[in-house]
C-alpha cells in the first residue's frame, strides 16, 4: 500500500540504480473507476519534466525505479482529463458519497491494480494529517479514516485550468436534503457544479433544500433555459420564493422561459408579500367537485398524469357558474372555486365507493386570508394539528394551501435552527 | 410532511429527517444572518422587518460589513492602544495612522476579493496552496496573535468594570460564563445591539476631541509629516498602532464574512466601497481617540496606568461622567471582541484542518471547533486572572504581538492573491502589491529594530 505523502520527494532511480531526479507529483487520469496513474512529474535541479508510466518499472516507498537507462526528457504539459495528485487532489475538499459529507484529503492511497498503478482511496483522518505534518515516511498501517475512491466524487472546480469530465451520478442517488447539506459545506463554485450536473428533478428538490441566497446564486449562474427547466420541476411556492430573490430582469426572463402552466402559478404567487399567507402558499393542491363519489374521485386521481406534491387533503369546491361537475383538477384560474369542505385521503380510501364526496367532507374548516400575516397562519396550522391550511379569499374562493413544512420553517426561532442543546 | 412525488425512484431511508432541511437553516459566520448583505437584496429585506429598532439596524447594516469591521477594529485593544499612543507621544504617531489607513483598506480589500472570487476562507486557501506544514505555521501565528487579542478583550472587560470597583476576579469569570451561554445557547441577537452602543462611544470621542481644543495645526502637521524616535517605547507603540489597526484575525474575518454571505463577483465593487468606507471610519475614530487623549493627558504629562486614566480623555465632553462613559464603552467593545474573536479562531483552525465547523452543529458533530473556542476563551481568561498581570499592559502589548505576527499572514495573502490559478484575472495590480509589501517590510524592519534598541537602552540605563 502506497501513500502519496511517501512518494512526493522520493528519489527516482534509473535501471542501474543511479538517482536521477525526485518525484514532484503524480499524474492520474480521472474518469470511470479508479484513476490510473499515467505518469510522474519529476524534478532535477531547477527543471521539471514528465515521465510516462511506460518508462517506470516500479513504484515503492523507497522510490521510483525506471525501466530504462535512457530518458526522453519531455516538458510536462497538462492534458485534458488528467489531474495532478499533489496539486489538485491533496488538501482539497472532496465528497464522500457513502458518508454523505464533505471531507478534506489528508493523504492518498495508490496501489497496483491489474498491471497499472491506480488511485484507490483517500485518507481523510486526523492521523494522516499528523503523519504528514511530522514527515514520517515509513510504511503506515491503514488505521486512518479511509474512503474508497469508488465512493468519492471529485470536484472539477479543484482543477480549474483543465477540462475534466466529472459526472456526479452517485451524488444524485442521495436524498436532496443530504445533497443540500453537502453543497452548503462547499464554496459556491463547487455548489453550482454539482447542481448543474444533477437531473432537473433532483436539482429542483436539492435547490428547495438550500437557503434563499444560495438558491438564487446558483440559479443565476446557470444557463437560463436550464434554470427554467428546473423551476418548472419545483413546487410553485418554492419557485416563487427563489424568483423573488432574483433581480427583476432575470425574473422576467426565467418566467418567460418556463412552461406557461407553471409560470402562471408562479406569477400569481409572486404578487403576494412574503410575510403574508398568500406569500407562503402554493397553488399545487387537489380540488374535487362535491358531486363526485369516492370511487370516481379515486379513479380520476389514479389516472392523473401529474399529481400535486400534497394529496393528503382534498379540497371540495363548487363553481358559482352552472358548469357541470368536472373531474378533479388542478387550479384553473379562470373559474373561481368556492371552498366548501375538506376530505382526507384516508376518508376517501376507507369510504364506501358510492358515497358522495360532498357527504364525506368536513364542512367546518380552518382557513386563512391571503393577506393574513404569515406567522398567524403558520400558528393556526400548528395549533389545529393540520398538514395543510387552505388560503381563501374573503368571498370564500380557495387561492392556495400552506403546507406544514413551510409553517415549521416560519415558526422555528433562529436559535433552534442553530441547535439549542449542544451537549447531546 | 411532503411525500416524495415518485417514491419508487428514491431509496427510502429510515433516517430521513421528517422536517425538511429548509427548516434548519445554517447560521454560520461570526455574525450570522442577522446582518444582511450589502447588495440590492437588502432592499427586499427592509420591508420584512416590522420592529422599528431592527429596521434601523438593517439600515445601518446597509452601510455594509465595513461598518462592522470598523467597530470591531476599535475594540478594547484598539481604544487602549490609541489612548496610550496619544498620552505618551501626543500627536507624534498620527502619521502612522494615515499610512495605515491605506494599508488597511488594501489588505481588507484583498481579503474581500479572495473571498468573493474563490468562495473559500483564507485558512482553506493556505492549506490548498501550501500544504499542511505551512498551514500549521500560519495557524500557529494566528493562534498566538488571537490569544493576545482575546486576552486583551477579556482584560478590557476587567479594566472597564474596575472603574466601578469590581475586581477582575469577579468580572472575568462572570463574563466567561455569559460568553459560553452565548455560544451554546446560540442567541446572537444581542451582539448586534451592542454595535449600536459602541457607536455612541466613538461619537463621544469625536466630540470630546473637538471640545478639548487641541492644537489642530500640530495635529495635522504630525499627520502628514513623519517623525521617528529611536526609543523602545516609541517602537513598541509604533508596532502596536499598526497591529491594532491591521490585525491577523481581521484578515481572516473579512474573507470569511464575504464567503459566508456568498457574495459574488458582481458584488465586488459594492464590497470595495464598503471596505474603504469602513476603513475610513475606523481610522477617523482612531484619529480622534489619539487627539482627545493627547489634548487631555499628554499636555499635562499624564500617563495611562489604568482604565480610569484613559477615561480622562472624555472629560472635555463628559466632565465627571467621563469615567462612567468610558467604562460603558470599553465594556461594550471588550464584550463584543470576546464574543467574536475566539469564534474567529475556532473557524480558522477548523477550516485549516478540515474538520466540521459552525455553530449550527452540535458539540458531538464538531468537537474540534467547540474545543478550540472553549480553550481559546479559558486560556486567555486564566492568563488575565493571573495575579499581578496589569490589564492595560495586556491590552497594549497584545496589539504589538499582532503587529509582529501580521507580516507572516500578509505574506501568505500576497502569495495567494498573485496566483493566477487561484484568482484568475483578479490578481493584484502593482500598486496593491507595492503597498502591502512595503507594509510587510516596514513591520519586519521595525520589529527587528526593537532588539538592538532595547539592548542599547538597557546599556545606557534607559
Amino acid at each position: 500500500m502506497l501513500y502519496l505523502s511517501q512518494l512526493i520527494n522520493a528519489p527516482i532511480r534509473d535501471r542501474d540504480g543511479e538517482r536521477i531526479a525526485t518525484v514532484r507529483d503524480l499524474i492520474a487520469r480521472i474518469g470511470e473507476g479508479y484513476p490510473p496513474v499515467t505518469g510522474l512529474v519529476a524534478r532535477q535541479g531547477r527543471r521539471e519534466f514528465f515521465i510516462p508510466t511506460g518508462a517506470i518499472a516500479s513504484i515503492a516507498t523507497e522510490g521510483v525505479t525506471l525501466s530504462s537507462a535512457q530518458l526522453n526528457i519531455a516538458r510536462f504539459e497538462r492534458r485534458d482529463g488528467e489531474i495532478l495528485l499533489s496539486r489538485d487532489v491533496l488538501d482539497r475538499q472532496i465528497i464522500d458519497v457513502n458518508g454523505k459529507r464533505v471531507v478534506r484529503v489528508n493523504d492518498l492511497q495508490i496501489a497496483p491494480v491489474e498491471g497499472s498503478y491506480r488511485l484507490i482511496g483517500a485518507d481523510v483522518g486526523a492521523r494522516a494529517l499528523l503523519a504528514r505534518f511530522f514527515g514520517r515516511k515509513r510504511e503506515r498501517t491503514p488505521l486512518g479514516d479511509l474512503v474508497d475512491w469508488a465512493d468519492i466524487e471529485y470536484l472539477a472546480a479543484n482543477a480549474p485550468n483543465v477540462r475534466l469530465k466529472v459526472s456526479h451520478e452517485r451524488l444524485a442517488k442521495l436524498h436532496p436534503a443530504e445533497i443540500a447539506n453537502i453543497i452548503e459545506d462547499l464554496s459556491y463554485h463547487e455548489g453550482s457544479e454539482i447542481v448543474s450536473a444533477l437531473d432537473d428533478e433532483t436539482a429542483a428538490d436539492t435547490l428547495e433544500e438550500l437557503d434563499d441566497e444560495r438558491q438564487a446564486d446558483i440559479l443565476e449562474q446557470m444557463d437560463s433555459a436550464r434554470a427554467a427547466d428546473i423551476l418548472d420541476e419545483m413546487a410553485p411556492d418554492d419557485a416563487a420564493d427563489i424568483l423573488s430573490d432574483l433581480p427583476q430582469e432575470k425574473q422576467d426572463e426565467l418566467l418567460a422561459l418556463m412552461e406557461p402552466e407553471e409560470s402562471e402559478d408562479v406569477r400569481e404567487l409572486l404578487e403576494y408579500n412574503e410575510d403574508t399567507a398568500g406569500g407562503m402558499m402554493t397553488t399545487d393542491y387537489v380540488a374535487v367537485p362535491s358531486g363526485l363519489t369516492a370511487d370516481e374521485a379515486l379513479a380520476i386521481l389514479r389516472g392523473m398524469e401529474e399529481l400535486p406534491d400534497f394529496v393528503y387533503y382534498l379540497y371540495v369546491v363548487e363553481h358559482d357558474t352552472s358548469a357541470p361537475p368536472d373531474a378533479p383538477h388542478r387550479t384553473d384560474d379562470d373559474i373561481p372555486e368556492y371552498l366548501r369542505g375538506v376530505v382526507t385521503m384516508r376518508q376517501l380510501v376507507l369510504a364506501s365507493p358510492a358515497m358522495l364526496v360532498g357527504e364525506l367532507m368536513e364542512r367546518e374548516i380552518v382557513t386563512a386570508l391571503p393577506t393574513d400575516p404569515a406567522d398567524d397562519a403558520a400558528r393556526q396550522l400548528v395549533e389545529y394539528g393540520l398538514y395543510a391550511l387552505p388560503v381563501v379569499s374573503e368571498e370564500g374562493v380557495i387561492r392556495g394551501i400552506i403546507t406544514a413544512d413551510d409553517a415549521f420553517d416560519r415558526l422555528l426561532p433562529d436559535s433552534w435552527r442553530k441547535r439549542l442543546r449542544v451537549f447531546s | 410532511m411532503r411525500p416524495t412525488s415518485n417514491p419508487t425512484d428514491r431509496p427510502t431511508d429510515d433516517t430521513t429527517p421528517l422536517i425538511s432541511r429548509r427548516a434548519t437553516r445554517l447560521y454560520r459566520g461570526v455574525l450570522g444572518k442577522a446582518v444582511p448583505t450589502a447588495t440590492g437584496r437588502v432592499r427586499r429585506l427592509l420591508p420584512h422587518i416590522a420592529v422599528p429598532q431592527l429596521r434601523f439596524l438593517a439600515f445601518l447594516a446597509v452601510l455594509g460589513p465595513g461598518i462592522i469591521t470598523a467597530s470591531a477594529d476599535n475594540d478594547a485593544g484598539g481604544i487602549t492602544t490609541y489612548s496610550i499612543a496619544g498620552a505618551q507621544f501626543g500627536y507624534g504617531l498620527l502619521w502612522i495612522l494615515l499610512l495605515t489607513t491605506f494599508s488597511l483598506g488594501i489588505t481588507q480589500e484583498m481579503g474581500a476579493r479572495m473571498g468573493i472570487v474563490t468562495g473559500k476562507g483564507l485558512a482553506a486557501l493556505i492549506r490548498e496552496k501550501f500544504g499542511i506544514r505551512w498551514t500549521g505555521f500560519a495557524m500557529l501565528a494566528l493562534l498566538i496573535a488571537n490569544f493576545g487579542s482575546t486576552a486583551a478583550d477579556i482584560a478590557g472587560i476587567g479594566a472597564a468594570l474596575e472603574i466601578f470597583g469590581v475586581s477582575k476576579y469577579i468580572s472575568v469569570p462572570v463574563a466567561l460564563m455569559a460568553l459560553f451561554l452565548l455560544v451554546f445557547k446560540g442567541n446572537f441577537r444581542w451582539v448586534e445591539r451592542i454595535f449600536l452602543f459602541s457607536a455612541a462611544l466613538y461619537i463621544a470621542y469625536i466630540v470630546s476631541g473637538i471640545q478639548a481644543h487641541p492644537d489642530w495645526g500640530a495635529a495635522f502637521k504630525n499627520t502628514v509629516v513623519p517623525s521617528f524616535q529611536l526609543r523602545r517605547d516609541y517602537i513598541i507603540a509604533f508596532i502596536a498602532t499598526i497591529g491594532t489597526t491591521i490585525t491577523p484575525w481581521g484578515q481572516f474575518f473579512i474573507q470569511a464574512y464575504c464567503v459566508d454571505k456568498q457574495l459574488r463577483k458582481e458584488d465586488l465593487n459594492l464590497e470595495r466601497g464598503d471596505v474603504y468606507f469602513g476603513t475610513f471610519v475606523t481610522n477617523f475614530i482612531a484619529f480622534f481617540i489619539v487627539v482627545a487623549t493627547a489634548a487631555t493627558l499628554y499636555v499635562h504629562g499624564q500617563s495611562i496606568n489604568d482604565a480610569s486614566d484613559a477615561a480622562q480623555a472624555l472629560a472635555p465632553l463628559a466632565g465627571g461622567f467621563a469615567a462612567f462613559l468610558f467604562a460603558i464603552g470599553l465594556f461594550n467593545a471588550a464584550l463584543l471582541g470576546s464574543a467574536t474573536l475566539p469564534l474567529s479562531t475556532a473557524y480558522a483552525a477548523s477550516e485549516a484542518f478540515g474538520t466540521e465547523l459552525g455553530l449550527d452543529r452540535r458539540f458531538k458533530q464538531a468537537p474540534f471547533f467547540y474545543s478550540i473556542y472553549t480553550a481559546a476563551l479559558i486560556i486567555a481568561a486564566l492568563f488575565v486572572l493571573l495575579p499581578g498581570i496589569p490589564l492595560i499592559g495586556v491590552l497594549f502589548i497584545s496589539q504589538m504581538v499582532n503587529g509582529i505576527l501580521l507580516p507572516i499572514i500578509l505574506v501568505f495573502v500576497l502569495l495567494i492573491i498573485n496566483d493566477k490559478a487561484v484568482m484568475g484575472r483578479y490578481t493584484n495590480g502593482f500598486v496593491f502589491n507595492a503597498v502591502t509589501w512595503i507594509t510587510v517590510v516596514a513591520l519586519i524592519f521595525v520589529s527587528l529594530l526593537l532588539i538592538p534598541v532595547t539592548i542599547i537602552q538597557q546599556i545606557n540605563g534607559g
